[in-house]
């Protein structure tokens, strides 16, 4: 546990001095810039408070994608599952006006149900056809993409009259989730469901199952876990997941599908999941910091003149960063603990060179 | 007859990137490589080459630093996948990611533009009319007057197969997939071979994003690759790399996106069409599946 | 004759924790049969894997002919002369015989390309001169795995090495075939070539080879001449102690039936029949051994029991529970199961072992099954402690990761779970493989205490020997069929080889 914390902590700041060595090539002031980054993002309440209300989708989606490479499913879905999620949010939104205290968690539960049949549309293809879900769920991405910008282009079916972008009206007020103190609802929804679901991998005989699965199908199959029915649990889980995500990115914001809706989220889910090697604490935790990053970044914009686009590139090397030092980090410790081991009490050491 | 040679055009102009995407994914399919890069390879040579051409004027030197720009990415799969033996799904991710990224960052940087770049100094790869046969009617408007990079992915087609079937690194090469620990005692290193597959990959990737961006525009957006290397993957494993079986599957890639194009143009909207390649690799990928089903009765 | 090649002070140790050669130096002569000896673990392999070339050694050094060499590749070695041809054959079975000897040394056209003609032709050549029996065309993957040996060793020839090295040739090989392949070997030696042979049948090496180096723990015990020593003394080096050659008769009556198949037949993919209506019984406090070349069925009729293939024929039923078409859920409620291979099946090698003793009891044990969604951590640590205690299992927390423990103890703590499943019927498969010698010992004598206490168990093993120690009777499986179920008492060794590889009963002399 101390040695994974080290080893993401290290990787970090190689990566942040990458960056560093990025912007002095530019001619710029990396400790200004990242200062700024700092300042913005956690600076004060109000700045905490936006860097949260950004993590929901950001953790939501990262661990739709853990849940799922941990349990097996290759899922890529997230950005058509976040889409889906956000658009049925917004059509029941736009259909039905109760009190907020029912409206919510209908919303809600239309959101996971939206990215849950997304998810589940390549479950059953996988399940009926042997179809794999990997390319499947990219695809089906991409089909989303398009059906859900012809929904709100100017003139479509679900257009707001009038309106010179494309999006659609805005939902019923019961819908939209308001704050608490400086703290958007959402940060609950979203701490509530992470709990949920780390319970139900951790601790209960479903997730055990999953998790088997993960590592290794045939050992969970022949134990007697159903790992077919498994499968789909899982992918269902993992495209409600994202299409909560996409839900609440409506209920929270800008109450309404707007285009673009969910690009800056489109592959972070996935991005988060593999920098945390698939652990959903991990997940929570980067999902933050990745949040943190992005919300200082239109701010150090604002004060330092550096795009804020510097932020993808800083991602990406961190991902890669992290992603290469976790082999790299194993070995060595092998190395070390051999180095430990060469001199005294020879005697379990036959049992052997079998390689 | 018009809308036919439409049709045609637009078919070996949708095809050609993907094919040519595809043909690289072939040589690390062989050799036993997940490698799910393509996509990032492909953005990256689009830009490089729109760059190139942009501050060269040049659509030799545009081409030239699009193939730079995919080696580069394939280097550091090689330095990632190869030499630290990071998890190759992993590696593909994160490079996409990271082209993604770079991409988007650099276009603000040195041009200063969000969403696209496009600019009359940017000079597009050329159009060649072969002798003789643009003279032919009909013929000549398909097989004449193509891209060149359209020959080139054609050439490329025949190359390939050349090379994986025909010659000792073929040889090497699919062994490398079938058994590495074969390869490895007759004394071929199996990690020599995918470095050259990467390479190679990256080359035909370089090309691919080159036809991107000075093919028949003159401009890189963010995320102009758009998911064709994700179809190239899915036509690599569709037909189990080989260079024929993906030099028609990416032909009939190519007709769904000209008949979407077709369909716009009797009012369809264009989001729909634009889905076109999209179902049509849903739609071989549900042929393979219930090929592989038949051929497997009895099992559980 | 001097040393042709020398290893001195050859060291080898894999991370985390083995140290597999410690200080060892050997030399080998020109033109001798010289085998090494070993139990399993004893660094046999390794030790020829150095000086291939495949491992690095940390220290020490190789000398050829006198002078110093350091072998990076295969390749290095291929080009000094020296060959090897590895214990799990390394062939591509998609290729042709031709394809797969010329491979990495192909003959080239002037334009570059595979000249294939020339290749076909060199590799019929050698073939002729060496007297093999084998089709240059054909596809490996349809030929025997005697052949497929061959065309390892015409490799070899190939590339014109003076050296051989064979890593335990005659274990893939029923006891037929060995005579042939030392024939073979024998004439390589009169034509000028050095073969390094490694065994662990003692009879063979004493029977092939020249000299003999005894290697144990790592470290080398001594190299003797072929002809001075006797199999008692080389086992006693091997193991370090006196060792008995006796089996154990079986000396009880079985009970009722337990295990059923009736007329079960199977295809694979493409529709070829792997098992041809296989009937067969396994009765309450008997074990039943499964012998047969690999490859022959024992695969298809493990998958076919425990579930992972559907039969197309046949029926399947232990104590009269119909299982032929059961989950494996249904099937764990009375089959407790050791697959072949621990990492692929057996095992989740990341997971912690804890998670790895639960398996299958989180859903059929009462402890587990009583709660009906949560799952208690520390009841799993429990019951895995348990496990420790029962079966010897050197751990030290159950939260360790599996892939920690040594091959022993992960195949103990799989056993145990097995066992404390306690099902009537056992299905054991190849459950020995890749032992040392005490694990080896500790696994057979649970076999027998299950048996004791009344348990079915049917073995399957291609270690002719523990089946003859262990088993009460034998079936022998040849071509998806059981062509023989013979009482152990009333065979011998060479009658179940004659049936593993010719199907049926050897003609009358």
């Amino acid at each position: 546990m101390r040695q994974k914390l080290f080893a993401a902590l290290a990787s970090i700041g190689i990566a942040l001095g990458m960056g560093a060595l990025i912007l002095l090539l530019e001619g710029r002031q990396p400790f200004e810039v990242y200062g700024a980054l700092v300042a913005l993002s956690l600076g004060d309440a109000d700045k905490l408070a936006v860097t949260l209300k950004n993590a929901v989708p950001l953790v939501l989606t990262g661990l739709s994608a853990s849940l799922a490479f941990a349990s097996g499913p290759v899922n890529l879905g997230q950005p058509g599952q976040f889409l889906m999620g956000a658009l049925a949010a917004t059509l029941v939104g736009l259909s039905i006006d109760l009190p907020a205290p029912l409206m919510a968690p209908l919303l809600m539960g239309a959101a996971l149900a939206g990215g849950a049949l997304w998810a589940g549309v390549a479950a059953l293809l996988r399940h009926a056809f042997n179809m794999s879900e990997f390319i499947v769920t990219l695809m089906l991405n991409s089909i989303a993409d398009l059906f859900t910008a012809w929904l709100i282009t100017i003139g479509g079916p679900l257009a707001e009259a009038g309106a010179l972008s494309p999006r659609s009206p805005a939902i019923a007020s019961g819908g939209r989730l308001g704050d608490i103190g400086a703290f958007n609802i959402s940060i609950v929804v979203m701490a509530l469901a992470a709990g949920a679901i780390g319970y139900v991998f951790h601790r209960t005989r479903p997730g055990y199952e999953w998790r088997m699965a993960g590592q290794n199908t045939l050992f969970a199959r022949l134990g007697g876990c159903p790992v077919n029915r498994n499968f789909f649990i899982v992918m269902l889980l993992s495209g409600a997941l994202a299409g909560l995500a996409g839900g609440l990115l409506v209920m929270a914001g800008p109450y309404r599908f707007i285009r673009g809706i969910g690009a800056n989220y489109a592959w972070d889910g996935v991005m988060i999941a593999v920098v945390a090697n698939s652990a959903l604490g991990a997940t929570v935790g980067y999902g933050l910091f990745f949040a943190a990053l992005q919300t200082g970044a239109l701010g150090m914009e604002l004060l330092t003149a550096v795009p804020s686009e510097f932020i993808q590139v800083l991602q990406a090397v961190i991902v890669l960063v992290s992603v290469a030092g976790r082999g790299y980090l194993s070995a060595l410790l092998d190395r070390l603990a051999l180095r430990r081991l060469t001199r005294p009490s020879l005697d379990t050491r036959a049992d052997t060179a079998r390689r | 007859m018009r809308i036919a040679i439409g049709l045609l055009n637009g078919m070996l102009a949708g095809a050609t990137p993907v094919l040519l995407a595809a043909l690289g994914g072939a040589f690390t399919f062989y050799a036993g490589v997940f490698n799910i890069a393509m996509e990032g390879m492909l953005l990256v040579g689009a830009f490089c080459a729109a760059l190139g051409s942009f501050f060269s004027g040049s659509w030799v030197v545009g081409v030239v630093c699009a193939i730079a720009g995919a080696l580069g990415l394939s280097l550091l799969f090689i330095l990632f996948a190869i030499v630290l033996k990071t998890d190759e799904f992993v590696t593909g991710i994160a490079l996409n990611l990271f082209a993604a990224g770079a991409t988007t960052y650099l276009l603000r940087q040195l041009f200063g533009v969000r969403g696209a770049f496009t600019d009359a100094g940017i000079q597009a790869i050329p159009r060649v009319d072969i002798p003789i046969v643009a003279q032919a009617p009909l013929v000549g408007e398909v097989f004449s007057g193509q891209n060149l990079i359209v020959y080139v992915a054609a050439l490329a087609v025949l190359g390939c197969a050349w090379l994986i079937f025909r010659t000792p690194f073929g040889l090497r090469l699919r062994a490398a997939g079938y058994n590495a620990p074969s390869l490895e005692s007759s004394g071929v290193r199996p990690a020599h071979v995918r470095v050259a597959a990467l390479l190679l990959c990256g080359v035909l990737c370089g090309l691919g994003g080159a036809f991107l961006s000075l093919g028949y525009v003159r401009l890189f957006a963010e995320g102009m690759s758009a998911g064709r290397g994700w179809i190239a993957l899915a036509a690599v494993i569709l037909v189990n790399g080989n260079p024929w079986g993906i030099a028609l599957i990416t032909l009939l890639f190519g007709l769904a996106d000209g008949m979407g194009l077709f369909a716009q143009g009797v009012g369809v909207p264009a989001q729909f069409t634009g889905m076109a390649p999209y179902i049509a690799t849903l739609i071989a990928l549900f042929v393979y599946a219930r090929r592989k089903q038949g051929q497997r009765v009895g099992q559980a | 004759m001097s040393d042709f090649i020398a290893l001195r002070h050859i060291t080898k140790t894999f991370p985390p924790n083995v140290i597999a050669l410690d200080d060892v130096s050997v030399s080998f002569e020109t033109g001798e049969i010289h085998a090494v000896v070993g139990e399993n673990g004893a660094g046999k392999s390794t030790l020829m894997k150095v000086l291939y070339g495949l491992l690095r050694a940390d220290r020490g050094e190789i000398a050829l002919h006198g002078r110093p060499v350091q072998f990076s590749s295969a390749n290095d070695a291929i080009a000094a002369g020296i060959g090897m041809v590895h214990q799990e054959i390394l062939l591509i079975p998609e290729y042709t015989v031709w394809q797969n000897v010329v491979l990495g040394a192909e003959p080239r056209t002037r334009w570059g390309a595979l000249d294939s003609r020339r290749a076909r032709e060199a590799v019929r050549a050698k073939i002729a001169a060496f007297g093999f029996n084998l089709d240059p065309d054909a596809p490996v993957g349809q030929i025997s795995i005697a052949a497929r040996q061959k065309v390892e060793i015409l490799k070899l020839l190939y590339r014109d090495v003076s050296v051989l090295i064979l890593d335990e040739p005659t274990a893939v090989l029923t006891p037929l075939e060995v005579p042939q392949l030392f024939e073979e070997l024998r004439r390589l030696r009169a034509g000028g070539k050095t073969i390094l042979f490694i065994s662990h049948h003692l009879d063979e090496v004493l029977e092939l080879s020249d000299r003999v180096t005894v290697l144990r723990r790592g470290r080398k015990v001594d190299t003797v001449a072929a002809g001075s020593t006797s199999k008692a003394e080389l086992a006693r080096m091997m193991v370090g102690r006196d060792v008995l050659f006796a089996g154990r008769p079986a000396v009880h009556a079985p009970g009722e039936v337990v295990f059923r198949a009736e007329g079960v037949s199977a295809r694979d993919d493409k529709h070829i029949s792997r098992l041809r209506e296989v009937t067969l019984e396994v009765r309450a406090g008997e074990i039943v051994g499964i012998a047969g070349v690999e490859g022959n069925g024992q695969f298809e009729l493990v998958n076919v029991i425990i579930g992972l293939i559907q039969p197309a024929a046949g029926a399947l039923s232990v104590n009269g529970h119909d299982l032929t078409h059961a989950s494996i859920l249904e099937r764990r409620r009375h089959i407790a199961f050791v697959a072949q291979d621990r990492s692929r099946m057996g095992a989740s090698l990341s997971a912690s072992i804890a998670e790895n003793a639960i398996m299958t009891h989180h859903r059929l044990n009462e402890t587990f099954a009583r709660r009906r969604w949560r799952l208690d951590m520390q009841q799993a640590a429990a019951f895995a402690t348990r496990v420790r205690e029962q079966f010897a299992v050197a751990m030290s927390r159950p939260d360790q990761p599996f892939r920690a423990l040594s091959g022993g103890n992960q195949q103990k703590v799989i056993l145990g779970r097995e066992l404390l499943l306690d099902r009537p019927f056992l299905l054991l498969d190849q459950p020995t493989r890749g032992l040392d010698v005490g694990s080896t010992e500790y696994v057979r004598e649970q076999m027998l205490r299950q048996r004791d206490a009344g348990r079915a168990i049917l073995l399957i093993s291609s270690d002719l020997e523990e089946l003859f120690s262990l088993a009460d009777r034998i079936a022998v499986m040849h071509r998806g069929e059981i062509v023989a179920d013979i009482p152990t008492a009333h065979t011998s060794l060479e009658q179940v080889g004659y049936w593993m590889l010719q199907g049926r009963e050897p003609a009358p002399a």
